[in-house]
């Protein structure tokens, strides 16, 4: 059988893929966007680029809450990643590992099935949790490991969830329900409100948060430095928003750069970011901060390795990994590792590590799993599903 | 001298407080229901093309996009997906309690509330904030955050 394999690591706001011997994915966003300006088609994932005018961009996503509820639209665009044009895949000869959001409800599993065996026809399947592929990937980088806790903090929601002996431990899993689409649409609401009506360009705001919040990592501290006024206030920034004739993406300058540019050029649409540089992100750690009634991340680690088996918590605590889109945020390993250290017991060491790249971490866990000797035992064949049909699939560990 | 005494002044201050509009409860609790659900939108405006006909003749872009594979059987639509697997979100939670019944499932690996008091910020700045709108419960920090608050979201155009 063919070594290569097809790796999907389907989020609901970006997919990443490629294939075993590809160095990195590609990162396609798992959506169509209908733009103002271009009236006669649609924007197909990385079609994006094609788009002159990005104001007002309109979204279509497959994924709603987390899951896959759209399926004209999640069809549509993964015929596209599987086209010569995005990422091309030969069904017939591979196998794909695709990944699922965890209790992914059983009706989405047998329509993904059906999908990938009948329509698409891959000669096996995998059907996995990100999750688990980033724990595979932790474990390889350190194959000493017992147990990890993986907190996995991407569009629509965030999952703490413990891995002992590389299996996930299901009593100790907990989500909350803030993920990357609530901070910038929470950010847009914020400076619609205080300055400019942004409403309606989520695609702008998103790009403004992954430009310029940051996960503080003294909240008391920064509150004050922003209240201080330019110079001595060390966190606010100007943004200038894209025109897309000029500017094809927002710009950040200090308010020095503005007093000097202003001057030039009046027609600037510029946005003021100071305590919501790093309030934003805050609400990750503090949902309560906008009134949703959870515990935040750090918290919710606690909680959940006091829910995991006594003699596995010194190796949790020890062995934090986060990945997901949230994770870029600049400060946020150090911020983590500072809640937790304060609310662990003392007796733990405290360990918690941001990969480099924490959106390709899963997808790069993988492309590990996929060389593993052992990894066509975990998959399911074309001929044990025309044999079986769905129930083949109970071997998945989702 | 006494007759003025006898008038008695009112208080301005009382005679405001009694004609002040108090938002109850449930009004509170609906208005912070809506602000959270508006976080889950995934656009604000509405589709827009949505007010183009297409007629027969107009070219079909996406045409292109679909592989021309020789031996590929006859392709499902991606509108047959769609009506296969339609589901709501509410439908799937429903089933879900029937085929998972037992913990943990959806609902129950839900974070719990925190232990932690809630930190208060002033609506309008984001700042720390101390005080509270009478009317509405907001909250603010200074003077001039309650003004711009009153003037905008306390009860006009709010959500």
């Amino acid at each position: 059988m063919n070594t290569k394999s097809y790796i999907l690591d389907n989020g609901a706001y970006t997919a990443k893929v490629g294939h075993t011997d590809d160095e990195t994915p590609k990162i396609i966003p798992n959506y169509i966007m209908k733009a103002k300006s271009e009236r006669r088609r649609t924007f197909i994932g990385d079609q994006l680029s094609e788009c002159r005018d990005k104001s007002g961009l309109y979204f279509m996503l497959g994924f709603q809450k987390g899951y896959l509820l759209n399926w004209d639209i999640q069809k549509t665009v993964w015929d596209y990643i599987f086209s010569k044009d995005c990422c091309k895949a030969n069904f017939l000869e591979m196998p794909l590992i695709v990944t699922e959001p965890y209790f992914n409800f059983s009706s989405i599993q047998e329509g993904m099935t059906e999908m990938f065996f009948e329509e698409y026809e891959f000669q096996a399947l995998l059907r996995t949790n990100a999750g688990n592929l980033s724990c595979y990937h932790y474990h390889h980088d350190k194959p000493s490991t017992k147990c990890c806790l993986v907190v996995e903090t991407g569009y629509s929601f965030t999952h703490i969830v413990p891995y002992i002996l590389q299996k996930k431990f299901k009593p100790g899993m907990l989500r909350i329900n803030v993920g990357g689409k609530i901070l910038t649409n929470h950010l847009k609401e914020v400076i619609s409100y205080r300055q400019l009506h942004v409403m309606e360009e989520t695609y702008v705001m998103n790009q403004c948060k992954e430009d310029l919040c940051f996960m503080s990592t003294d909240f008391d501290r920064d509150h004050k430095i922003a209240k201080m006024k330019w110079p001595k206030n060390t966190i606010v920034r100007d943004y200038v928003l894209p025109d897309y004739t000029t500017v094809n993406r927002g710009i950040i300058r200090t308010l020095d750069e503005t007093s000097v540019s202003r001057t030039i050029d009046k027609d600037q649409q510029v946005l003021r970011m100071n305590n919501e540089r790093f309030t934003i992100p805050e609400i990750l750690f503090y949902p309560n901060d906008i009134g949703i009634p959870q515990m935040g991340i750090s918290e919710a680690i606690i909680l959940s390795i006091n829910l995991c088996p006594e003699e596995t918590r010194p190796h949790l605590y020890n062995n934090i990994i986060v990945t997901g889109g949230n994770g870029c945020f600049p400060g946020f390993e150090e911020r983590l590792t500072k809640e937790v250290r304060a609310l662990a017991p003392d007796e733990f060491d405290v360990s918690v590590t941001v990969p480099e790249n924490p959106i390709t971490y899963a997808w790069h866990g993988g492309n590990l799993l996929s060389k593993d000797p052992d990894f066509f035992s975990l998959v399911v064949t074309k001929e044990e599903y025309d044999e079986e049909g769905f129930s083949a699939c109970h071997r998945f560990d989702v | 001298m006494s007759s003025k005494v006898g008038m008695g002044r009112e208080s301005g201050r009382l005679k405001d407080a009694d004609k002040k509009k108090v938002l109850d409860t449930a009004t509170r609790n609906r208005r912070a229901r809506r602000a959270l659900e508006s976080l889950e939108m995934d656009n604000y405006q509405q589709d827009p093309h949505a007010d183009i006909v297409l007629n027969k003749k107009a070219p079909k872009f996406l045409d292109t996009i679909e592989a021309k594979g020789g031996r590929r059987k006859k392709e499902k639509s991606a509108e047959y997906y769609k009506q296969k697997f339609r589901r709501t979100f509410e439908q799937l939670i429903e089933a879900d309690q029937f085929i998972n019944r037992d913990p943990p499932n959806y609902n129950t690996i839900e974070a719990p509330s925190s232990n932690f008091p809630r930190r208060i910020f002033c609506a309008v700045c984001g700042f720390r904030s101390s005080y509270t709108c009478t009317t509405c419960g907001a909250r603010y920090c200074c003077i001039s955050c309650l003004g711009t608050h009153q003037a905008t979201r306390c009860l006009k155009w709010a959500v």
